[in-house]
């Protein structure tokens, strides 16, 4: 009999929806989560007042060089004196990168995974996505549709909460929305502009997974409207955002199905020849480092997709020499990422005497996928969208000319307003990019470190150089001075922190290491929902699309369930 | 109702309330400094150049200036607590530096110039500084560290920034003039 009727290994963004979709289904759940409890109460930091931290509330400089050299050299805007407790220390956390190249591994260990850091930027994949690979041969072919997932995005939307607009764009289907932050003055004219002289471009508010009009079920789980503070990094005391902690992990609590065990490293899935099946999981706790065993019917892997493979890779058997599930050898291949480093700001006139009120968290405007889709026959395969905003230089640090009374007042008044896009890239999926387990390093629990070799091919760079030269064309459409854009500098593979693809799913088990239902073509009772899945990584930001392939595979495997399949 | 200058004068005074606050909240030790005397990072010498530099650049208005919000201290505090070795080496340099370039344009000691010279010799400076002087990189970089510190007490953010902690709504377009 075994000790669960699940495992899910892993409590964040994609563990957290997993976790809650099979509680609330009336499975008895545990969640195994390598990092320490996080309690909103003592741990969130969002009420501090910015003269509440010291130093800037920078981390001394000393403290980055020893312990978040890699963290804060990826990420230095969302690492803080006072949220520095969300990322992991690198010396405690090492990984390799191979010869001639470099990855960012950037994350954090505790309830709710990164899913307290992200930014929140919400989208999903369109029917293009599910069709790339198809059309072009690179990777193989999505078992599914766009049309299959659809239910799965609503069913999500509708919980987590996306504050965003209908804009009918069929590479970027509407979400289930709630009411958008309003654009700005200089950014609804920067859209006016660029669609009038771009006619298949289009520009939207960013779509973010807040709270505008919370449902009652929001409401029951404690959640209310955002706020418009800024503060999301340190967490969120009205549960505004989405994350697993705000929201998931709650749902699935309330249903007494859950039971969540902190400080539980993975490190192996036990699988049993006889009846082809997994049966529970090895962990070591990461204070003791004691050994226990844990038991299930079925398990979902929701480690991240770099982590969810390595513990395949660690799970070697008689029947699976090279790792779990991994008789077509894909499992660690096809890493992926997007890719930004291409870009454009310029300062917009004839806002000056405009300014905002409220600090709109995360981004503001949106300049969905065109290329190959409304604009064909570019120099490269699929494309990129871009993010931005404008926002009015206002408090530049110091950085205006001027002293005395005339320089400290020309902070109240906004000044110009600086309109900025960035590019985020797909990155066609490539069997030689991969992560695999150090043959000889281990980590302090004993297990191999993950050794990276990734590299960008030339579609990822002339992709990007022509996503600089169309930022800067936009800019001159709608009227922009002092245009800077920097040359194209490809950010290091993982520098996005949308990691996926290491074990992709397709329809041939030979090729692929799941199905069309995230379930192991090997082994039935095995599931893997964060983005490891991914067979393309599109150039929407994943994790909306995490959790509705999590939601869906539950349903799906709940159904085997209850017809004695596995 | 109490005048500004009056509020201004509470204000002086809660600064040696953020280090009785510091004593029981953990918050960083911003002692409360003067401009003739050392700090834990600054030397007599550079605790009046900054504190003269801090009082010219954001001086005291309807709302507290630099030095009203103990913006020497906080730098203080910054260079101990914060800063690597490099940064301080650098940052002092640079204070030197910024000593020779004032002194030659108030042609003589700028801690102790008139008024009306300081600010003429500064003014000079910083528009040099914002004008491409790449030698000027130094004093670019303080004043960035005087402006943020300003804005990181409550007083720069509160009372001159407006910054509210719980703005509770967005509006994309307020007319300055409201
Ligand atoms: C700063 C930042 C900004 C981002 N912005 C966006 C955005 O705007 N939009 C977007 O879509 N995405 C964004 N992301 C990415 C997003 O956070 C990830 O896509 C998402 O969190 C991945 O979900 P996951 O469940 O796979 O992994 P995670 O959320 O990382 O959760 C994995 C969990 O598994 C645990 N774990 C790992 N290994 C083990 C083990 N061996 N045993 C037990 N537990 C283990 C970890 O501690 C963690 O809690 C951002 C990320 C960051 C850091
Ligand atoms: S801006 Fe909104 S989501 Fe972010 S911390 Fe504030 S209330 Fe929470």
């Amino acid at each position: 009999m075994a000790d669960f009727d699940a495992i899910v290994v892993g409590s964040g963004m994609s563990g957290g929806m997993s976790a809650k979709e099979l509680t609330e289904r009336g499975l008895k759940v545990l969640v195994l989560e390598r990092g320490p409890e996080i309690v909103p109460e003592r741990d969130y930091t969002d009420q501090l007042a910015p003269w509440q931290s010291p130093n800037l509330d920078s981390v001394a400089q000393d403290e980055i060089a020893e312990h978040y050299p890699t963290q804060y050299g990826g990420v230095a805007y969302a690492i803080k004196e006072s949220t520095k407790h969300f990322w992991v220390k690198d010396d405690e956390h090492p990984y390799v990168a191979a010869e001639g190249t470099s990855y960012d591994w950037l994350r954090g260990y505790h309830t709710a995974g990164r899913s307290i850091m992200w930014s929140r930027q919400t989208y999903r994949m369109g029917p293009q996505d599910f069709e790339a690979n198809k059309q072009d041969g690179n990777g193989v072919d999505w078992p599914v549709r766009y049309a299959d997932i659809v239910p799965w995005y609503e069913k999500v939307e509708t919980f987590i909460g996306v504050a965003g607009t209908a804009a009918g764009l069929p590479q970027l289907p509407d979400s289930v929305f709630q009411p958008a932050f309003e654009l700005t003055g200089a950014e609804k004219a920067l859209k006016s502009k660029v669609e009038t002289a771009f006619p298949g471009r289009n520009i939207i508010p960013a779509r973010i997974a807040h709270i505008t009009a919370a449902t009652a079920e929001q409401r029951a789980l404690g959640r209310s409207n955002c706020q418009a503070r800024n503060r999301c990094e340190h967490g969120c005391t009205f549960k505004a955002y989405f994350s697993s902690l705000n929201a998931t992990l709650p749902a699935a609590e309330r249903t007494g199905n859950l039971t969540i065990i902190h400080n539980a490293i993975v490190q192996s899935v036990e699988y049993d020849a006889a009846s082809n099946r997994v049966s529970g999981v090895r962990v070591v706790d990461a204070q003791s480092n004691e050994k226990r065993l844990y038991t299930a019917r079925v398990i979902f892997l929701n480690a991240s997709a770099i982590a969810s493979a390595m513990i395949l890779l660690q799970s070697k058997s008689a029947t699976f020499p090279n790792g779990l599930a991994n008789r077509s050898d894909q499992v660690g291949r096809n890493l992926m990422d997007h890719v930004s480093g291409a870009g454009a700001n310029g300062l917009m006139s004839g806002f000056d005497n405009m300014k905002v009120f409220g600090r709109r968290p995360s981004g503001g405007i949106y300049i969905p996928r065109y290329a190959n889709i409304t604009e064909k026959n570019k120099p490269y395969l699929r494309g990129f969208g871009y993010q931005g905003g404008a926002r009015p230089l206002g408090n530049a640090n110091g950085q205006i000319p001027g002293i005395g009374q005339a320089f400290k007042e020309a902070h109240r008044t906004a000044g110009p307003w600086r309109v900025s896009v960035g590019a985020f890239g797909e990155q066609l999926p490539n069997p030689n990019n991969r992560v695999t387990l150090h043959a000889a390093r281990r980590d302090r629990w004993g297990n191999p470190l993950a050794l990276f070799d990734v590299r960008y091919s030339d579609n990822e760079r002339i992709m990007l150089e022509e996503a600089r030269k169309d930022a800067v064309a936009m800019l001159e459409v709608a009227g922009c001075s002092n245009i800077n854009s920097s040359p194209v500098n490809l950010t290091r593979p993982g520098n996005r922190i949308h990691e996926m693809g290491s074990a992709r799913m397709g329809r041939d088990p030979t090729t692929s290491v799941l199905n069309g239902w995230c379930q192991a073509h090997d082994i039935p009772n095995l599931f893997i929902t964060d983005g490891s899945f991914m067979a393309s990584s599109a150039c929407q930001n994943p994790s909306l699309s995490y959790m509705a392939f999590s939601a869906r595979a539950v349903d799906y495997a709940v159904g085997l369930l209850a017809e004695g399949k596995i | 109702m109490a005048s500004r200058r009056e509020v201004l004068q509470g204000l002086i005074v809660s600064i040696g309330g953020a280090s009785a606050l510091a004593a029981c909240g953990g918050l960083p030790t911003v002692v409360s400094t003067s401009p003739t005397v050392a700090g834990r990072f600054y030397t007599r010498r550079e605790m009046a150049l900054l504190s003269r530099l801090s009082d010219l650049i954001i001086p005291r208005t309807e709302t507290p200036g630099a030095l009203d919000v103990n913006v020497p201290g906080y730098l203080d505090g910054l260079m101990s607590d914060w800063a690597n070795d490099a940064t301080r080496r650098a940052h002092r340099e640079s204070l030197l530096q910024l000593e020779r370039s004032l002194e030659q344009r108030a042609g003589g000691e700028f801690t102790l110039a008139e008024e009306s010279v300081a600010e003429r010799a500064l003014t000079e400076l910083d528009a040099a500084a914002f004008n491409g002087d790449d030698n000027l990189r130094g004093y670019r970089n303080l004043k960035g560290y005087i402006t943020r510190a300003y804005f990181a007490t409550e007083g720069g953010a509160v009372e001159e920034l407006k910054w509210v902690s719980v703005p509770g709504r967005w509006d994309p377009a307020v007319e300055i003039s409201s």
